[in-house]
């Protein structure tokens, strides 16, 4: 479903990533492991297509970065749910808003756009705080209503950028087994992690990464 | 479509909502920038009135040969009267030219010469499009085919002389003009900008979720056009009540065209969607 091949994709100040390869199938629940500026928020964003390879390249379900048109990210993203460490979500706007939006952008019913929005807020167990406002929520319940946007436009894969990394153990493990469910129903997730422990132990596949090239 | 517009138009409104100090700093702008530009419209409009009035007060006279009888001259007119541009046409009589000189010289002048040695003539207004050199110059060789004219009196220096100024300053007021408003649209780019770069996460979130270009500009074009529109109703009813008190402290000092007003908002309304899809441009780069 995803595959890099010999991705290279450099800046300016020479950094980047010099040779990616990875692959991850439907349903999949893998790692890419690497420490502090390895390279992992830079796959995730090729996947995206918020970066472009400049050789080899990105496949992500029926697009391909070799016969790409811009015009069709939106519509590559759709199919894609994304979680940062910093959650990402709209500090005006409340719980339910937040989740909400990112079905408006595609056009959906009002009504279609509610039943969907209270579903997935079930799923991650924030049904009762839909009307509160970010910041009336802890860490780990802000980056479960963050999965729930990511979620919300039912993707075909979930990218996760450190998306435990700002919370404490407890609400990590909450996470990850938030995660856990959603990959048992069939959606794929590429979690990028610098953290060995939230690995070790677990038969998922492992992509490891540094300065820029996987091994 | 009815859905993506009511969204674009509630975000947009909303986003107001949200920035509502440099909304208004970007309305003030617009107002401001507005106004410069329509002082300037306002003194091309009355230059430009001046001249036409002074235009419109230059006359022809024809003086028509003194051999002529009353069945030719009138037959003369007739031909004149045929002659594209000609406005009015008067038949000044000799016994009208004599009164004339003696109304001015108070003298009569029968009584220094024997007979009447003024001519006849046609006084002759020209249509406002016929008022300019080539135009007379065309009318002029018409009336030189005609038999029976003298002489042709016209302030050919004068109609020279206003249209080369009127030129320059016309010139000159549309660089000025070109330049006001590439400066406003730069100027309310800007501070849409920095609405724009306050609102860097919504736009950034807005993407990741798959939201188009188009999807994404349209709020924050709604949010200029509003702002280019107050800025142009706020500018518009200013001058409107500056007008009023004009006209009664100092009539007829400046007369205004009340298409400004229309012409201000409208102006208003292109300024605050150029400044925002200009803004724009930039932050939505996939």
């Amino acid at each position: 479903m995803i595959q890099l091949s010999n991705v290279v994709a450099k800046y300016t100040a020479g950094e980047g990533l010099h040779l990616v390869n990875l692959m991850v199938g439907p349903g999949e629940f893998a790692y890419l492991v690497g420490p502090s500026g390895a390279g992992k928020s830079s796959v995730l964003k090729t996947i995206y297509m918020d970066i472009l390879p400049q050789s080899g390249f990105v496949k992500v379900a029926n697009y391909s970065s070799l016969n790409f048109k811009k015009r069709q990210i939106p519509h590559l993203r759709r199919r894609l749910g994304v979680i940062f460490q910093d959650f990402k979500l709209l500090t005006d706007r409340t719980v339910f808003e937040n989740v909400a939006f990112a079905q408006q952008v595609t056009n959906a019913r009002r009504k279609d756009i509610k039943k969907k929005v209270l579903r997935v807020l079930a799923d991650v167990g924030l049904s009762h705080k839909r009307n509160k406002m970010p910041h009336q929520l802890s860490g780990g319940e802000q980056q479960r209503v963050a999965i729930a946007r990511a979620l919300v436009n039912e993707p075909i894969l979930l990218l996760a950028d450190e998306a435990t990394g700002n919370l404490d153990p407890e609400s990590e493990e909450e996470i990850i087994q938030l995660l856990e469910k959603i990959n048992s129903r069939g959606t794929a997730i590429l979690m990028a992690t610098h953290e060995d422990k939230l690995v070790r132990g677990n038969n998922r596949k492992i992509i490891k990464i540094k300065e820029g090239r996987t091994y | 479509m009815i859905r993506g517009f009511l969204y674009t138009i509630v975000e947009g409104l909303r986003g107001l909502k949200r920035a509502k100090f440099s909304a208004s700093v970007s309305i003030f702008t617009i107002f401001l920038t507005l106004i410069l530009i329509a002082v300037l419209l306002i003194f091309i409009f009355n230059v430009h009135r001046i001249v036409s009035e002074i235009q419109s007060r230059m006359e022809l006279e024809i003086f028509i040969d003194n051999s002529f009888i009353q069945a030719q001259i009138d037959s003369l007119q007739q031909w004149i009267n045929k002659i594209e541009g000609i406005e009015t046409i008067r038949y000044v009589s000799k016994e009208e030219a004599a009164e004339f000189i003696k109304q001015q010289f108070g003298h009569e002048v029968f009584e220094i010469l024997d007979d009447n040695p003024l001519p006849a003539s046609f006084q002759i207004t020209l249509l406002p499009s016929f008022r300019s050199t080539l135009a007379v110059e065309k009318i002029l060789n018409e009336l030189l085919k005609l038999d029976g004219i003298d002489d042709i009196l016209y302030r050919h220096d004068l109609l020279v002389l206003l249209e080369k100024y009127m030129h320059i300053f016309l010139i000159v007021m549309l660089l000025v003009g070109t330049l006001l408003a590439l400066g406003s649209i730069v100027l309310i780019s800007n501070t849409i900008k920095l609405v724009i770069l306050s609102r860097r996460t919504i736009i950034e979130i807005m993407k990741l979720v798959g939201a188009t270009r188009g999807f994404i500009r349209r709020p924050f074009v709604v949010e200029g056009i509003v702002q280019g529109v107050t800025g142009g109703v706020l500018a518009s009813l200013f001058f409107y009540f500056l007008f009023k008190v004009i006209k009664l402290e100092l009539p007829g000092l400046i007369l205004i065209d009340e298409r400004i007003y229309l012409i201000l908002i409208l102006m208003g309304f292109m300024f605050g969607l150029l400044g925002s899809v200009f803004a724009l441009r930039k932050f939505l780069k996939y």
